[in-house]
């Protein structure tokens, strides 16, 4: 006659576990509605947490990579600022030369000059540039020229005063060097004198700076040299030009011997303010390079947020509706309840 | 037929009706206990004599009694599963949070270029080692966790071999009683109610199968065939290991001495919580532990030095990472526990009076060693190379059970991505074999619980019933007084 039987224990059981649950869920939404992600990103996606933490390595990287970057191309534009400042100063001593080719008094005010401007030089070539120096190559932590005018006489100088006193048997300022012939001048210029800024006087007197370029990583596969170093030929004949002007006893000269000597100092500096130009032009090259594979890692990273974003991101509508929605099972869940709970047939008998 | 006989009837009647009450009393008192099944009293007609209480019988139903015992130990087996791996999750966490492996790699990756563009500075050079260190204790703690887990599981071994040899001497005792009372025809439907929830205790322990014989006498077998029950209980043993390190495994658990737990016996259970700890202890701890050992191998090897001579002749030797066996390599297959002893070398670890410059100019392992033989501060080559190394592909072992040739970082985040999608599968397959419990539990209290509203309608019956056989009596009593006064 029984068809059908339930007891009253799975009655309220049933409803009891169904509260549980979406009180659980409850939870879950509200939490994902706040963050706008998964409730727990690993548990949903599983495996695919595997590619959300590539994902968000490659995001580092490439940050990290951009800052760097930033960093390299900070100590680029430092360096094209002081080739620029290079290239300035020595248009000026070129004008300053000209003017005062006619020697004289002149001659002497000009080799002031020279001697304010190897030191202006050397100053900047020795430009510090965060832990290091920018014109030493890789050698970086070592003061690329060391100072011609110090007490002692530095090796450079000593050098310089070593080959004139060889070359013509007197000191720079011997007024017997009034007597020196333009052609000996020439030749002492070309060859000894010359030779003072060639390896291997160079590198022991005057330079400490590596010869090697920094090189940076500036993305995965690109390694590029983005430093400049003091060993180049134009410093060396930057540094020759002042030398020239300042320390081989101008004033003292002949006419057509200083002039020989103004004309070979423009040549030289000339062809430095020629040489800066191609330095700056390859760091220019550089710099661009720099700042493409920064603005593609740029892109990069906002293609890697979208897809971090598409694998964690939950859409905050859809969990606050999903609330509203498990609320009003609750409501109902509880309303049933208590009116099954106040269902008995005790009320009746 | 007589007065005195109907008397005789309408009393039979009382007493049956009382014992029914008490039938029914009991039911209405257990009619919250889930485990509780109805009991129903069965009345025979005695001819000419009335009725009396014949047996009391409990609502049984086998098939979907043995659904629950299967989805118990199904639920408890995932259930020691899912929380080993919510603990092992410890290690992965929130992919947002940076505090994976493969995301403290990419941040060691991270400092070296770092310290690539500013390779003569010591600040730079100190945040690459303090990376390094964070990614070695990372390791270490992460083999820890991975023991402890272990170690934990082990001792929930030990506990549940011990439950379940309390519950198998307490089913014996239950099912004698069964026994006696079946044969002496008592009722015994408490008994019987008693050794159901002993059984479903058991099942949660190990899988089993049952086998009723006559007079109710029962035999309990594991899931895989071996005797648990049989007239009376099996010893179930188990040699508890203190602490398990990576290099030791733990005991089997023997059943009337035959092994169910391990890969090599034929006799394994396939269920319950037993079974879920010893796959978590032998199984997904140890395969854990052995990605954990590879990334560190990765490592110790990625950012190993070799001899930089004109003339190479000394092997290879562990660079900025080092381990136990240091400074020789760990060499090109698994090495257990190497994740537990990763750790930097003392000659570039600033706390232990290193330098961490060495990390740009090598010579970790000795003056052979050198790359940045001219002592140049602004030497980016070999940090160049180790970022490389990092990146480059490198052969992993294959009974990690993961991919044999990848680079660290890939590597790194494919063990996360096993870990969370274990940790995803199992999770849902604990949470349908517990849904599946939570329904078969329930079918099984729908048929065979206590519905109180019958009881109290059948209670009404039995009232009248009762009410009609006392007006029977007092009704007789009266025909017998009118009978006596006409004879007086």
């Amino acid at each position: 006659m029984k068809t059908t039987f339930i007891s009253t224990n799975s009655i309220s059981a049933s409803t009891r576990q169904s509260m549980a649950r979406v009180q659980q869920q409850l939870a879950d939404a509200l939490k994902e509605m706040d963050t706008s992600r998964y409730a727990d990103v690993g548990k949903t996606l599983g495996y695919r947490t595997g590619h959300s933490i590539s994902l968000r390595q490659e995001h580092a990287r490439l940050t990290t990579m951009i800052e760097t970057n930033a960093m390299v191309s900070s100590r680029m534009e430092s360096t094209q600022s002081t080739l620029q400042n290079l290239v300035d100063t020595a248009k000026d001593f070129v004008a300053q030369l000209l003017g005062s080719r006619g020697g004289g008094p002149n001659a002497l005010s000009v080799q002031t000059e020279a001697k304010s401007r190897l030191e202006g030089f050397i100053n900047t070539v020795n430009m510090a540039f965060g832990s290091g120096y920018l014109f030493a190559g890789v050698n970086s932590d070592v003061k690329p020229l060391s100072d011609y005018t110090s007490t002692p006489p530095s090796a450079s100088k000593q050098a310089v005063a070593n080959a004139f006193f060889a070359e013509f048997g007197f000191t720079q300022d011997d007024p017997a060097a009034a007597n020196i012939s333009a052609a000996d001048m020439q030749t002492f210029l070309d060859t000894t004198f010359s030779a003072l800024f060639e390896d291997p006087a160079w590198s022991t007197d005057w330079s400490s700076a590596s010869s090697q370029n920094m090189r940076s990583r500036i993305s995965s596969s690109e390694l590029i040299e983005t430093s400049t170093n003091a060993n180049e030929s134009a410093f060396r004949k930057l540094a020759k030009a002042y030398t020239m002007v300042a320390d081989l006893g101008v004033s003292n000269l002949s006419q057509p011997t200083y002039e020989k000597l103004v004309d070979q100092a423009l040549l030289d500096i000339n062809t430095a303010i020629y040489e800066l130009g191609t330095l700056q032009a390859g760091l220019g090259g550089a710099e661009k390079r720099v700042s493409d594979a920064s603005e593609r890692m740029t892109l990069q990273i906002d293609i890697i947020g979208k897809q971090v974003k598409s694998l964690e991101e939950v859409d905050p509508n859809e969990a606050a509706a999903r609330i509203s929605q498990l609320l009003t099972q609750m409501e109902v869940s509880y309303a049933l309840t208590s009116r099954i709970m106040a269902l008995s047939i005790l009320n009746y008998l | 037929m007589s007065l005195s006989s109907s008397l005789n009837t309408a009393i039979s009647s009382l007493a049956t009706t009382a014992e029914q009450t008490s039938v029914l009393s009991r039911n209405v008192a257990r009619a919250n206990d889930p485990t509780a099944s109805r009991k129903i009293a069965n009345i025979t007609t005695i001819p000419g004599a009335g009725v009396r209480l014949a047996s009391v019988t409990r609502v049984v139903n086998v098939a979907l009694f043995n659904n629950v015992l299967s989805s118990t130990s199904s639920a408890a087996g995932h259930g020691a599963i899912v929380n080993a791996l919510e603990q092992l999750e410890q290690t992965t966490n929130d992919p947002e949070l940076d505090a994976s492996p493969a995301a403290l790699l990419q941040k060691l990756s991270n400092a070296l270029q770092q310290y690539s563009s500013a390779p003569d500075s010591l600040a730079h050079a100190q945040a690459a080692v303090s990376a390094a260190r964070d990614i070695a204790n990372a390791l270490n703690r992460g083999s820890d966790l991975v023991q402890e887990v272990r170690s934990q599981a082990d001792a929930d071994l030990g506990g549940a071999v011990e439950n379940l040899n309390t519950l198998l001497s307490r089913f014996e005792s239950v099912n004698t009683q069964i026994v006696k009372g079946t044969r002496s025809g008592s009722d015994v439907t408490d008994y019987l109610d008693q050794r159901d929830q002993l059984l479903k205790e058991i099942s949660a322990e190990v899988g089993i199968r049952t086998v009723t014989r006559g007079d109710n006498d029962m035999a309990i077998y594991t899931d895989s065939g071996v005797t648990l029950f049989d007239v009376a209980a099996r010893q179930i043993t188990f040699q508890p290991t203190p602490f398990l390190s990576a290099t030791s495994s733990g005991n089997a658990v023997y059943a009337d001495g035959v092994p169910i737990t391990g890969t090599a016996t034929t006799m394994r259970i396939s269920s319950g919580r037993i079974h879920g700890l010893a796959k978590v202890r032998d199984d997904i701890a140890v395969t854990y532990q052995s990605q954990l050992d590879e990334i560190a191998r990765g490592l110790i090897n990625a950012f190993a030095e070799s001899d930089q001579s004109p003339v190479p002749l000394l092997p290879d030797v562990a660079g900025l990472f080092t381990w136990n066996g240091g400074p020789a390599l760990p060499g090109s297959t698994l090495t257990p526990g190497l994740a537990g002893s990763i750790r930097i070398s003392a000659a570039v670890d600033p706390d232990q009076g290193g330098d961490a410059m060495l990390v740009r100019d090598g010579g970790i392992g000795g003056a052979a060693y050198v790359y940045n033989g001219t002592g140049v501060a602004g030497f980016t080559d070999r940090i160049d190379q180790l970022i490389d190394k990092m990146s480059a592909p490198q052969a992993f072992d294959p009974a990690a059970k993961l991919s044999s040739s990848a680079s660290l970082g890939n590597y790194a985040s494919t063990s996360a991505a096993w870990l969370e999608e274990a940790r995803r599968s199992a999770g849902a397959e604990a949470d349908y074999r517990e849904t599946l419990l939570i329904r078969s539990t329930e079918s099984l209290n729908k048929i065979t619980g206590v519905n109180l509203d019958e009881e109290m309608t059948l209670m009404l019956e039995l009232e009248r019933t009762f009410q009609a056989s006392s007006k029977l009596i007092s009704t007789i009593d009266s025909m017998l007084e009118s009978l006596l006064a006409a004879v007086r």
